[in-house]
């Protein structure tokens, strides 16, 4: 059965940042460097190949994509400077845009200013309705922060963050339902491979241990430090909103965390900031505009957030209401684009294609070895392929 | 044969000789035998003492001849030649024993090894006494020279030559010079325009007053030897033919294109928009890339090796084909820059100066590459009319282990090279020989590839195999070269070593005429006897053998001398 090529496709990636795929020309010294790179998920080769050649199903329904992530040392060995980690990123982009269902990450893509002032528009609509509440429902006093008359009464600003947490994280939800839809689906793999491999979700979603694995450890530790400083501070705000609030006093048994996530944010921010603009390492010498805002945003929320802590604890309650403000202007905009439709994504993405990545492998080594136990995780991944399936 | 003083050296070339054979023993034998007048071993005959030795020897001891028993021939024959000469004896008075590549060499056991020595010797020294002395000749040669065909390669050759101030008879079968590349738009990799190349190179060939140009005619027969050649030229519309002089030929007659048809699933001839590389030059020379119905085509292949490559057509790739295709992909992309271009390929030989920054223009441009196996090439049909495109390729992809389906609304087949249907009636004129392919074979593929196996014949461009203008243009001026260094010389040395017919005993058979592999014997009507153009003959010895009177005599290589070689070793 021979698949129709789509010759339109290298074209449409172009616009997720994929400059330099038509060179490369197929050495191979990509994939045989990267060190995250299996058998069975043989990248980033076989991806470029897909792209160049325009096998829009294949790619879509790839999870090499996500398998990568971005230590560049493929961009460096290229003899043709081709770009693949670039390109990767790329598809990671377009896969982004492909698994929403609204279209609006794709337009966000492909357009930054559609983006910006999607960010913009949230940002006013936000700071409206805070004002509008504050000044009616609320405390109507924009210089109290904490206590019974706070401007932005703790119990609001919590539903709120339950509200709008609960629909992005709906649309999230659905969007990873399609990813599976493409990715897993045609395999028909029994539920038992999918319960088997359940806790592989948390463990990489918590740690980011594959990108250990990659050469230079820095970059892990520095994504480590942004990663854990921001789930710290949304298990803080989601569930510890009240006793954040209280004060201008510090209460040290919910600050000390929030102190110690904001310092792991701040390190973590700097570096990657100062590593794009400087273009030090291979991954940030490519910064599409998407990655700019998501950036941008993601300091804006934390100088923000460190602001008005600072301005509420110095006494300083109107200014900190003020910052407040801003801040929930910053969180709703950044939340509302990034997560279901923008690079926040990559939360639920790569976490769930390292899983499914180990669900194929085991359910491939059962149906291969019918008559015997399915084999331990390790002997199963290092099973070889068959004739005439993927190539590297 | 008076009573001969023989000379005999025997080298130890250091341990070479002497690790495996007692060079002093076999010194010590030869001693002994009759006709000997000295013996000794040396440790490196072939050194300027040792040369020395023999010359001094020569004129010590009145000797007249030498046997040296060393290396092979093919080493020193020439260097021991020289000494015998500056002793005062004829080179001819020599004989060589080779008691290195065939004896020391080859074997361990050094007793048995240092007796066979000593036999080689003893035939060499029985050999020697029935040397004769032999003389080089020269033949004035004729400088003027004969270019056949008048292509890149032709007209090089010429411009060549006549720069020089020879003449050159230019002789060309259509009415106008420029051969193939006449058919072409721009070349490969620089982009310069084949046009202007030929235009100037025409205009100069036609405007210069050494070369005679020959329209409409074409060789008919060619007589002589090298120096000394008879060309017959006809022209079509002309009542006689015309001979000429010359003392060398040049065959520069092209190739012709392998016929697309002949692939029956590209669809060439039944599909309208399958075309072949020939027929886009002339689309590109017009000016404008347009399928049959007269639009511009969205989709654009091109596949690679149609003919070459294959075990079913040719199994020679034709050279030229990868890096035009990438020319194509740069004039298509430049003419309609939003098409989709896709180049098929088996190998992408980009082997030459800048083609391999070519190819990578050729990616960052957008195209895209697909690759197919060897004898799996693609196939194309018609597309249905919910397509978006005229065409589709369906071909199985290498790179990414898929079967795909291509769009494509214009295909461009690379046809390959092939030798002309009249190569063969070429090669009998001029006496040279064609490979298993076809193409006229070369002296030597490494180190001479412009001479032939018949002296003054001289074969440039793509008639000798698939070549681009770059290599044509130096094999031309190489044999431009070659022909001006003997023209320089004035005369034609001939070896001292031929065969010759005794005339008595030749009834006349021609069957030596009919084994000479270099056209070096011709039959005289007159007498009735076949003669050996002492010229053109290499001493290869198959007449010799051949005849069945026993009457051609191979110098230097007498029954006599032969038999004596044979009678001491056994």
């Amino acid at each position: 059965m021979a698949v129709r090529v789509n010759p339109m496709l290298v074209e449409e990636l172009e616009h997720y940042g994929a400059e330099d795929v038509s060179k490369c020309y197929h050495c191979g010294n990509c994939t045989a460097t990267c060190p995250l790179s299996q058998e069975r998920f043989l990248f980033p080769r076989r991806c470029m190949r897909y792209l160049q050649m325009g096998l829009e199903k294949q790619l879509r329904s790839s999870l090499e994509p996500w398998l990568c992530y971005y230590c560049g040392e493929c961009s460096e060995q290229c003899p043709r400077e081709a770009q693949p980690g670039e390109t990767m990123m790329s598809m990671r982009r377009w896969l982004t845009g492909q698994y929403d269902f609204t279209g609006i990450s794709k337009l966000f893509y492909r357009s930054w200013w559609a983006e910006l002032g999607a960010v913009m528009l949230l940002a006013v609509l936000t700071c409206m309705g805070l004002l509008s509440y504050g000044f009616t429902e609320g405390g109507r006093n924009l210089s109290v922060y904490d206590g019974p008359g706070a401007f932005l009464p703790a119990h609001f600003i919590h539903e709120l963050d339950w509200v709008m947490g609960g629909v992005l994280f709906a649309l999230l939800l659905i969007n990873c339902f399609r990813m599976w839809r493409f990715t897993m689906f045609d395999s028909h793999i029994p539920i038992s491979a999918y319960l088997h491999n359940l806790l592989l979700l948390p463990l990489h979603f918590f740690t980011q241990k594959r990108l250990r694995e990659c050469e230079n450890k820095q970059p892990w530790a520095f994504h480590l430090m942004i990663m854990g400083g921001y789930t710290t501070m949304l298990v803080l705000i989601v569930f510890f909103l009240p006793e954040l609030q209280a004060g201008p006093a510090i209460r040290w048994e919910a600050h000390i965390f929030g102190y110690l996530a904001s310092v792991g944010l701040v390190i973590g921010l700097v570096v990657a900031l100062r590593g794009r603009l400087l273009k030090a390492l291979p991954y940030q010498r490519h910064t599409h505009e998407s990655d700019w805002i998501f950036l941008g945003l993601l300091i804006f929320i934390v100088l923000t957030g460190i602001t008005q802590h600072i301005l509420h604890r110095a006494g300083l309650p109107l200014s900190a209401n003020i910052c407040y403000v801003v801040h929930l202007m910053g969180v709703v905009s950044f939340e509302v684009t990034q997560v279901p439709f923008g690079k926040w994504s990559h939360l639920a993405y790569r976490p769930l294609a390292i899983y499914f990545s180990k669900v194929q492998a085991e359910a491939f080594a059962a149906s291969v070895t019918p008559f015997v136990v399915v084999p331990a995780l390790e002997t199963a991944a290092a099973s070889a392929p068959p004739a005439g399936q993927r190539v590297a | 044969m008076a009573e001969e003083r023989i000379g005999v050296f025997v080298c130890n070339c250091g341990t070479n000789i002497a690790k495996i054979v007692d060079a002093n023993a076999v010194a010590e034998a030869a001693k002994d035998i009759p006709g000997v007048a000295c013996a000794r071993s040396y440790k490196y005959m072939c050194s300027n003492p040792g040369q020395e030795m023999i010359a001094q020897d020569i004129r010590e001891f009145s000797l007249t001849r030498i046997v040296v028993a060393a290396c092979s021939p093919r080493m020193h024959e020439g260097t021991f030649r020289k000494a015998l000469e500056r002793g005062g004896l004829n080179a001819y008075l020599l004989e060589m024993a080779n008691i290195r590549e065939q004896c020391s060499w080859i074997h361990e056991d050094t007793a048995a090894a240092t007796e066979k020595a000593k036999e080689l010797t003893r035939a060499a020294i029985q050999r020697v006494k029935y040397h004769e002395s032999l003389e080089k000749r020269s033949v004035p040669m004729c400088s003027a020279t004969l270019v056949l065909g008048g292509g890149i390669a032709g007209l090089t050759a010429a411009l060549e030559l006549a720069g020089a101030e020879q003449q050159v008879y230019l002789v060309e079968r259509q009415s106008q010079l420029g051969g193939n590349l006449a058919r072409v738009d721009l070349t490969p990799p620089y982009l310069d325009s084949a046009r202007d190349i030929l235009k100037d190179l025409i205009l100069r060939v036609e405007r210069h007053p050494r070369i005679r140009v020959f329209f409409e005619s074409e060789l008919v027969e060619l007589k002589g030897y090298v120096g000394n050649f008879r060309p017959k030229i006809m022209t079509s519309g002309a009542d006689a033919v015309l001979e000429l002089e010359v003392g060398s030929v040049v065959v520069c007659t092209g190739y012709k294109e392998f016929e697309a048809e002949r692939i029956q699933q590209y669809g060439y001839g039944r599909l309208p928009d399958v075309i072949t590389s020939f027929e886009l030059e002339a689309m590109l020379r017009q000016g404008r890339i347009v399928t049959k119905s007269g639009k511009q085509p969205r989709y654009v292949s091109i596949i690679h090796c149609v003919g070459s490559r294959s075990s079913q057509f040719h199994p020679y790739c034709s050279r030229v084909c990868c890096m035009t295709a990438l020319k194509y992909t740069h004039e298509i992309k430049s003419a309609i820059p939003e098409a989709y271009v896709t180049d098929m390929y088996i190998d992408m030989q980009a082997f030459g100066k800048g083609c391999e920054d070519f190819y990578r223009k050729s990616a960052e441009a957008k195209t895209a590459f697909l690759m197919f196996g060897k004898n799996q090439e693609p196939s194309i049909r018609m597309a249905g009319p919910e397509d978006n495109c005229s065409m589709l390729i369906q071909i199985k992809e290498v790179l990414s282990g898929e079967e795909v389906e291509v769009p494509a609304d214009l295909v461009v087949l690379m046809v390959g090279m092939e030798p002309r249907e009249d190569a063969e009636t070429i090669a009998r004129l001029v006496n040279i020989s064609r490979d298993k392919d076809g193409w006229f074979i070369e002296s030597h593929p490494k180190l001479d590839p412009v001479a032939t196996t018949t002296d003054g014949i001289f074969i440039a461009g793509a008639c000798q195999a698939p070549k681009d203008v770059t290599d044509t243009v130096s094999q031309s001026r190489a044999a431009g070269a070659r022909i001006l260094a003997k023209i320089a010389k004035g005369q034609i040395t001939v070896d001292a070593l031929y065969s010759e017919v005794e005339d008595l005993l030749c009834s006349g058979c021609r069957t030596c005429g009919g084994v000479c592999p270099y056209g070096a014997i011709e039959y005289d009507e007159k007498t009735g006897h076949s003669r050996v153009i002492s010229a053109v003959c290499k001493a290869c010895g198959c007449c010799v053998a051949t005849c069945p009177a026993g009457a051609i005599k191979g110098r230097h290589f007498t029954d006599e001398q032969i038999y004596a070689q044979l009678e001491a070793v056994f």
